[in-house]
């Protein structure tokens, strides 16, 4: 059996005595030097590839028509649904919506009915002329005004009009 | 072979890392991450231990292959999870969210290309990890079970091709598993409910859609990583092999040269696969139609060499090709160590076995050049006939 500090310092495996920095330490750094390129390499790209989403621009909103003028009278709420054409991921598909519209003098507004608390739709008790949250019991009154429970705010508002004899919302 | 691993634990304490001038202040307080961790579960050691593994001299580049296909399997893992998050499998969906990843998802066309590319790589290496340890004669007593385990890994990984190249659900896909079930259902006796087994049906579907989907990301990634891991077990257990005439020296630690070999050869790797993946995107050909008669199916490269035999067969012999000969090459691998008995690794005193395998690599090499040499008919993009009377009814791909 031969000594290995004698040697040759090109014989795979061996470390010579040499002046300055040891072989193994230079080896070392790049053995670390690779690795971690090679993790830079795959988890770079997955991890752009996967945070594609936000990259996605929010798409226009639009005016959909969804009753008629007459068929919402002075101070009444009504639920309304409609269906549009949205794309979604790789996919058309059409999903179906809806809205509370209201009517207050010659005025119409309209409410998103997901609660700003965290998202349950509201549902519009006519008797009390209250909307009531279904999951953490947040209540709003007909003006859409928060009147208790978590949520921190009122209902959100959609843009609404009164154009051609139909009440049309702006659904964004 | 001399063993540097039984270290006693001691040793953690003989090399300590050159104490931090802040922490050391507070050593009684904070031991370091690495004090802490190792206490409680022996990292350090773990590490430690592989890292001072011992390769015998003459371990070098070629016993760099086996974590080259582990880093491009990590690869799979990952490029595999991410492309099953926009994915969808399903007939009326797979084509379309395929083709969304390719052309619309941010960097998108890398990930699917490097997943696409990363399977021939892994096919090319573990091929090369075979002969590699056939021709070393490494398979010898006491590696059987390492050997055999990973001809069941190179089996999976086949699984993994197979299963995978259904799901972009394009002409392509659909046809080559239409045939490549169809081969199931030539087995004598129970080839019928066979094939309706490996299909989920009677016609490649959407049952054989989710089917491939379950076991190619699913089964086929647990049964993957169990023997895997059993296999890497075997080989720290027992160590590398070395080369066959034992040559001078004393055993070497793993880290750094031979890390830095197998660093090395990681790097080519997957410079080839980077190339691959931003240079050549992945095809698409048209979506899966059962009734277009104009679409020449083939199968991805490397099973061209079987695909090329079934050529070959009399209609009478047919299952000699399509399950004998496969079957015989298979179980004749994983009964390798069984099947050469000689005491010596040298490849000049097991000349049966070498022999044979030689002819064995010989046929496949000529079988699969002689199908990538065959051009296929020219396809016609011709739309399908218009006047679709049974629309409604699928045509008999039986």
């Amino acid at each position: 059996m031969e000594d290995r500090s004698t040697r040759n310092g090109d014989r795979p495996g061996q470390e010579p005595k040499e002046e300055g920095v040891p072989r193994r330490t230079v080896l070392g750094w790049l053995v670390g030097i690779i690795n971690v390129g090679v993790a830079t390499a795959i988890i770079g790209p997955t991890l752009g590839f996967i945070a594609a989403p936000l990259t996605r621009k929010r798409p226009p909103g639009v005016w959909v028509p969804v009753l008629d003028e007459n068929e919402l009278a002075d101070g009444e709420t009504k639920s309304v649904s409609f269906q549009l054409q949205v794309q979604d991921g790789y996919m058309t598909s059409e999903r179906k919506y809806s809205a509370y519209v209201y009517r207050k003098g010659s005025k119409v507004v309209a409410y998103d009915p997901s609660c700003p608390h965290l998202g349950c739709h509201v549902e519009f008790k006519d008797r009390k002329k209250r909307y009531v949250c279904p999951c953490h019991g947040g209540v709003f009154d007909e003006e859409g005004e928060r009147v208790s429970g978590p949520p921190p705010r009122g209902l959100t508002k959609l843009a609404a009009k009164v154009d051609g004899g139909r009440i049309w919302v702006y659904k964004v | 072979m001399t063993q540097l691993t039984e270290r006693p634990p001691e040793r953690i304490r003989e090399t300590p890392e050159p104490p931090h001038p802040v922490l050391e202040e507070l050593k009684i307080a904070r031991p370091s991450l690495k004090d802490w961790l190792d206490l409680r579960i022996g990292w350090w050691g773990f590490v430690r231990k592989n890292l001072d593994e011992p390769m015998p001299p003459g371990v070098g580049w070629w016993q760099t292959l086996g974590n080259l296909l582990l880093t491009l399997l990590a690869f799979q893992f990952v490029t595999g999870v991410a492309l099953a998050m926009y994915y969808s499998p399903s007939p009326d969906h797979a084509y379309q969210s395929v083709k969304y990843i390719s052309d619309e998802v941010t960097l998108g066309s890398v990930i699917r290309g490097l997943h696409h590319w990363g399977a021939t790589l892994i096919v090319i290496t573990v091929v090369l990890h075979i002969l590699r340890v056939f021709f070393w004669g490494s398979y010898k007593k006491p590696r059987e079970l390492t050997w055999l385990v990973g001809v069941l890994i190179f089996q999976v990984i086949l699984g993994f091709s197979f299963t995978g190249y259904l799901l972009p659900w394009d002409q392509k896909a659909y046809w080559a598993t239409v045939v490549g079930t169809r081969i199931a259902g030539t087995v004598p006796v129970v080839g019928e409910s066979l094939m309706a087994l490996v299909r989920g049906g009677l016609e490649v579907g959407a049952l054989t859609l989710t089917r491939f989907y379950a076991v190619h990301i699913m089964v086929l990634p647990v049964a993957l990583m169990a023997l895997t891991g059993f296999h890497l077990y075997l080989v720290r257990r027992l160590h590398i092999a070395g080369p066959v005439v034992p040559q001078k020296g004393k055993p070497v630690p793993f880290y750094p040269t031979q890390l830095f070999r197998d660093a090395v050869v990681v790097l080519v790797g997957l410079g080839i696969l980077f190339t691959l993946a931003l240079g050549f995107k992945p095809e698409l050909t048209d979506i899966a139609d059962p009734s277009r008669v104009d679409f020449a199916p083939r199968p991805e490269w490397y099973f061209l060499g079987l695909y090329e035999l079934l050529k070959l067969m009399p209609p009478q012999l047919e299952v000699l090709g399509t399950v004998i000969i496969p079957g015989l090459v298979t179980v004749g691998m994983l009964l390798l160590p069984w099947l050469d008995r000689s005491d010596s690794r040298h490849p000049a005193k097991r000349r049966w076995i070498i022999d044979m395998a030689l002819a064995l690599i010989l046929l496949i090499g000529v079988l699969t050049l002689k199908g990538i040499l065959t051009e296929p008919p020219p396809q016609h993009h011709a739309p399908a006939p218009a006047a679709s009377v049974s629309s409604a009814a699928p045509s008999d791909t039986r």
